[in-house]
């Protein structure tokens, strides 16, 4: 597409063509072929309509004005207090007039003092959290379930399908609730209440109708403190109808006798309540994140049927949250049968150690933790042995210890092809000998989805369930299904040094600091996690999952050019591997 | 074709996720000579799809000075030549997985090696795709390897083939070049039974027809290569329209309350309320409920991993298929298959295997190879023992009955995978045909004198003792002094040895591998029997395979067999010489003779353990009869 290269009036021109088909029911294809802007295009000028009206949708000239300067970090939280305490709803008092949107917030910014451009403000309002992603992102009901039935009729009736969501927003020390509606054009309206109740509830809903204009139909998960009884209330009032979905996680905070909690069936609530056990159908074609799912499963209970003594090696990083995910699907309603095995190296993150344990007795697994004590006597560390050594004698030799220890026969990794060449040719099960080396030049064949878990009492096997996912697979299954991961993941203000080129954490005072260095405050994230004299940070301000993954789509370098060990060569892994690094 | 995508993910990121988390995914094989360019081909789909990060571009960009054959400019095949090994010897061994995605799809390549000794990296490699491309170099036109791979995808049942006639760019982009392969591939591929073969004539490293229909090619009108992967159907769906089954992989059992039976769906859909089979055992049921952690399911398809509960307390285990009752698995235990071997140790028949299949396991005997098929050639040959990379037509049978489908029918419950029993090895690769209704029709006839009269009779418990030991330890030396003296007191008894048992019974069999098994296999047979008619067995033969060893421990029963490891060590036995067999397996008069050129695998955990090179004869069957007497074998 070059629709770069036209003068800025052309292209203006085209938006607001392509904005007036829209609103004629055209298609996005229809539209795109006929006034010549892309999709994406096409949709970000509905967007811009949608936010600020005809006159929202023509761009403005390139680059800032000269008067806006990027706002101090403190300047920043100023505004988010002042902004929650002029929205804040009293109580019992009704939405009416109150409803907030990315245009007010601009505005109001713009009543501060604070000339910023739209883009801008939005940022601003999603890393306050008062622009939560939309629900509706991900799904897709598939024809023949019953949201397929609800949406659809809700088109033909010229209903508006919104997304009911509430978010907790810390202010303080007290913690707020915001209650959402998304609109299937990216349009988010909302309220801030210290509770929702069923009052603000139906208010709320009305108001959305106000300034949409259309009658409304509904949509929410049944785990965020919005309850079933409102819902029906508000549809003998109106006469509309909603679509209720099962909850997508288990919630921290419902402990509400009255909620529904999560796991119950969708129900659409214009049908009668007692027929209403209308379960999901299958979806016409499982999408890759299905089908590797529905592997990786496979394969953890292959293991459990044949080991006779399974461990989950957990890293605390990214890949090992989806493992202990799957692992949880996997055998549900039992909980997994296999302990998780961290070996620490003792220089992980501070965070990842908190993380680690809460996480570990959320989901019910045994924690086994194995340090290499000789080596941590010795005083082995990344600082004055060197990254090799420092790996070989505290993760390596730690991790045979640890299997030979307690015997573990197959060990769960979450190892990926895509990370590394030599991983590429790895096996999902991988065997290792009785001195865990890899012997890359004769694995055995691993034909259909029929894995051989026989081996001599001395062998052990690695086994890697997400051998076929992505770096972009895991953050997408993240995203989908909420799962959990370290902070460190998301952007925030760290001391930190450069050295080498390379961004380090000092995490603790173990961290000698080299002549002139002086560890700085800087706005940074991880994308890949380990100990942290060894794991380079990015300077970054991505603060949502979705900000993450737009980032790492956009990046230009991979995933483990942050982790130091692998820079050595290029056969440095395939070495690691044979002498039985995971 | 990823500017759009960027301006998205910059603009709209949830809808970029929206859209990329509703993906299909499609697995496909690149497969043909040594020089077509597949690694090219992969490296330039990476390329365009924009997978690579700068870094790994650099690291090629350097390895490109050092290995690369393209001169200056950047070699695509360094970017997929994963193994240190392989770079330095320019060719790929193993099996490497490739990812990319498009906007509609994401893909997974399993990347293999052409030469004929790597047939078994890439049956492995097409066992788990949707589809095929096979690579042809547009200057050799189709070659023994683009026959021999082509039979491969044929014989794995793969259903969508591609036929990537590359470097196009170095045929002047002709299309009467391109004709020409075609139809000769077309012809051939007729005969192997591949239908569904879809041409394309392109440039890898040029990136014609690739992603983007070629300007130099006008007079090709088909899909490009990408296009044509977009939308090829994947098995997942395919299967969906074939019966239900689930092959049970766990039994779940958290408490009293709940028995679900987990899996994945491997054909077919099922919905609560459905009748079903459980097989082999035959029992009936209905569907309860399709259990997830995301809450119940109404409907379950093919390629989903789930639990579900029965209306009824029936017996259950991992193993067993669920079906739907209306078209539900057939069991047998005897079979025509088609064989893949993988290992260097050639297959025997009669020597057990573990087979796989689904998520069962038993003990399978290849009964008879009925003929190899030469991969080049198709020609079919007689064959006593399939090599490394050999394909064969075999009849198998099991030692208990398995729920199956023939592989045509299905493929997720028609193929299986044999184990080597002693090193745990996989060792072959198998598609059921059809049952061979053969034991069904041969019933045992209950008799009323039967062993234990038998036995009662002579006053005797009966037993073989099993000696095994290199030629010249002194086996039936001692078997002959066991068997004196168990005359002596009164025992019915038999010495079975090579004179008795190879001028008769076995006068057909030689010494190659293939024949000792046999040889072994008979000779247990007939020690079974004996057992059964009440007799004290003595067999001396070297028996030099474990897995013989182990396979007449089954056909005798556990209980009733004892093996004696006469040792020596080699130096001394040759010394002996008793035959003078030594010398002239030295003098190379004798092939195949074993601890000169044919290995011996001495016992693990044999009964009985006598050493002749510090015993004597008469010491040593002392040492068995007092241990056949502490097993209770013999009255004290």
């Amino acid at each position: 597409m070059s629709n770069t290269t036209s003068p800025i009036k052309v292209l203006n021109e085209r938006r607001l063509d392509a904005v007036r088909r829209r609103l004629d029911g055209e298609s996005l294809a229809d539209v795109s072929s006929a006034v010549g802007l892309s999709v994406p295009t096409v949709v970000a000028a509905m967007k811009a309509y949608d936010l600020g009206g005809w006159d929202g949708v023509a761009v403005k000239p390139r680059g800032r004005p000269a008067a806006t300067k990027a706002l101090t970090p403190e300047k920043l939280d100023e505004l988010k207090s002042t902004l929650i305490q002029t929205a804040l709803l009293g109580d019992g008092e009704l939405p009416q007039h109150a409803l907030w949107t990315a245009a007010r917030v601009h505005e109001w910014l713009n009543e501060q003092g604070v000339a910023v451009s739209t883009a801008t403000a939005s940022r601003h309002s999603k890393s306050w959290g008062l622009a939560p992603s939309s629900p509706a992102s991900g799904y897709k009901p598939a024809p023949g379930t019953e949201s397929h039935r609800f949406t659809t009729e809700a088109r033909r009736l010229k209903r508006r399908l919104v997304w009911l969501s509430t978010h907790p927003i810390a202010a303080g020390d007290q913690t707020h609730t915001l209650l959402c509606a998304h609109t299937a054009r990216g349009l988010c309206l909302w309220v801030l209440v210290n509770r929702v109740e069923q009052n603000t509830f139906i208010e709320f809903l009305s108001a959305v109708t106000e300034h949409v204009g259309t009658a409304l139909a509904p949509v929410t998960r049944l785990n965020q403190g919005i309850e079933k009884t409102w819902i029906q209330q508000w549809q003998q009032q109106t006469g509309n109808s909603a679509l209720l979905l099962p909850a997508a996680m288990e919630s921290d905070n419902s402990n509400s006798s009255s909620t529904i909690t999560a796991r119950s069936t969708m129900t659409a609530l214009n049908q009668t309540p007692d027929k209403a056990s209308d379960l999901l159908l299958a979806p016409e074609q499982l999408t890759h994140l299905q089908r590797l799912e529905a592997e990786s499963i496979h394969i953890m209970r292959e293991v459990v049927a044949e080991a006779e003594n399974p461990v989950m090696l957990y890293s605390i990083g990214k890949d090992s949250a989806v493992m202990l995910h799957l692992a949880v699907k996997a055998f549900y309603p039992a909980p997994p049968p296999f302990p998780l095995l961290h070996v620490d190296t003792t220089w992980k993150f501070q965070e990842m150690y908190k993380f680690r344990d809460s996480i570990a007795k959320d989901l019910g697994f045994e924690l086994l933790v194995h340090r290499n004590e000789e080596g941590i006597k010795q005083g082995v560390s990344p600082f004055t042995h060197g990254s090799e050594l420092h790996t070989d004698i505290l993760k390596t030799q730690a991790l045979k210890q640890a299997l030979d220890k307690h015997g573990f026969d197959v060990a769960f990794g979450g190892a990926r092809r895509d990370e590394e060449k030599s991983r590429a040719k790895e096996r999902v099960f991988s065997f290792r000998t009785s001195a865990h080396r890899w012997e890359p030049k004769s694995q055995r064949p691993e034909l259909w989805s029929l894995y051989n878990a026989k081996k001599r009492k001395d062998e052990s096997i690695r086994v890697f369930p997400l051998s076929n996912w992505t770096e972009l697979d895991i953050w997408q299954y993240i995203h989908q299904q909420s799962i959990p991961i370290v902070p460190l993941y998301f952007s925030g203000e760290r001391p930190v040094v450069e050295r080498d080129g390379q961004i380090i954490m000092v995490d603790d005072d173990r961290m000698p600091l080299l002549e002139g260095e002086t560890p700085e405050m800087k706005r940074v994230r991880f994308r890949t996690l380990g100990c942290y004299p060894l794991t380079g940070a990015v300077e970054s301000n991505a603060t949502t999952l979705t900000d993450i993954i737009q980032e790492m789509l956009l990046a230009t370098t991979s995933e483990r050019q942050g982790r130091l060990i692998d820079h050595d060569t290029s056969a440095s892994m395939e070495k690691k591997k044979q002498e039985g690094y995971f | 074709m990823n500017q759009p995508n960027h301006d998205l993910i910059a603009s709209d990121i949830d809808a970029y996720l929206n859209q990329h988390e509703n993906k299909s995914l499609l697995r496909f094989i690149t497969c043909g000579s040594v020089d077509d360019g597949k690694s090219t081909l992969i490296g330039r789909l990476l390329y365009e799809s924009k997978v690579l990060f700068e870094d790994q571009l650099d690291a090629v960009a350097s390895d490109s000075k050092k290995w690369g054959t393209q001169g200056k400019e950047m070699d695509f095949a360094l970017l997929v030549d994963g193994l240190a090994a392989e770079r330095e010897q320019g060719i790929t061994i193993d099996v490497a997985y490739r990812f990319f995605s498009t906007e509609n799809r994401k893909f997974i390549v399993a990347d293999t090696p052409g030469h004929e000794q790597y047939t078994r990296n890439m049956v492995t490699g097409a066992s788990t795709c949707d589809a095929a491309v096979i690579l042809c170099d547009a200057r050799q036109g189709v070659l023994t390897q683009t026959r021999r791979h082509s039979y491969l995808l044929s014989l794995l049942g793969i259903r969508n083939v591609i036929l990537a006639v590359n470097k196009m760019d170095l045929m002047n982009y002709d299309e009467s070049v391109y004709d020409d392969i075609v139809d000769t591939y077309q012809a051939f591929a007729k005969d192997i039974g591949l239908e569904n073969v879809t041409a394309i004539p392109m440039s890898a490293l040029r990136g014609d027809n690739i992603l983007q229909r070629s300007p130099k090619m006008p007079w090709y009108h088909g899909p490009t290569l990408l296009s044509y992967l977009e939308t090829a159907e994947v098995n997942d769906e395919h299967r969906r329209n074939a019966p239900f089954r689930l092959p049970v992989q766990w039994v779940n059992r958290p408490n009293l309350d709940f028995r679900g039976f987990a899996g994945s769906i491997a054909s077919g859909s099922v919905k609560p309320g459905d009748t079903i089979r459980v097989q082999p055992s035959g029992k009936t049921s209905s569907v309860a409920r399709i259990v997830t952690q995301d809450g119940d399911l109404a409907e379950a398809v093919a390629g989903q991993s789930v639990t579900i509960t029965l209306a009824d307390e029936i017996d259950v285990s991992r193993g067993d298929i669920i079906s739907t009752t209306e078209n539900p698995a057939s069991t047998a235990d005897q079979f025509e298959t088609t064989i893949v071997w993988m290992h260097e140790e050639p297959l025997h028949s009669g020597r057990p295997y573990w087979l796989k299949i689904g998520t069962k396991t038993v003990s399978a005997t290849v009964t008879q190879i009925k003929h190899e098929v030469n991969v080049n050639t198709l020609e079919q040959t007689a064959a006593k023992q399939l090599e490394l990379n050999a394909i064969g037509i075999c009849n198998i049978s099991t030692d208990q009955p398995i729920a199956f489908d023939a592989f045509e029918d299905n493929q997720e419950t028609g193929s299986f995978i044999l184990i080597d029993r002693v090193a745990n090895h996989t060792v072959g690769a198998g598609m059921l045909h059809f049952a061979l209704r053969r034991s069904e029709n041969i019933h045992m006839q209950a008799t009323d004198v039967n062993k234990d009269r038998r036995s009662e009779l002579k006053g005797q418990k009966p037993a073989v003792v099993w000696f095994t030991g290199l030629s010249g330890a002194g086996k039936s030396t001692v078997a002959n002094i066991v068997e004196k003296k168990l005359a002596a007191a009164g025992h019915h008894t038999y010495l079975l040895d090579g004179d008795n048992v190879r001028h008769g019974l076995n006068k057909d069999l030689g010494f190659t591998d293939s024949d000792r098994v046999e040889n072994i296999r008979r000779i247990g047979e007939v020690a079974g029997l004996m057992v059964d008619a009440g007799m004290i067995v003595l067999t001396a033969f070297i028996s030099p395979f474990r897995s013989e060893r182990a396979l007449a421990r089954s056909i005798v029963g556990e209980r009733e067999f004892i093996e004696v490891y006469v040792e020596t060590p080699l130096a001394i036995a040759e010394e002996r010489d008793p035959k003078g067999l030594y010398k002239k397996a030295r003098r190379g008069e004798l092939q195949n003779f074993t601890g000169i050129d044919s290995p011996y695998e001495a016992p693990e955990s044999a009964e009985i353990l006598v050493d002749t090179g510090t015993l004597s004869a008469e010491q040593a069957a002392e040492r068995v009869i007092a241990e056949l007497r502490k097993r209770g074998l013999l009255e004290p």
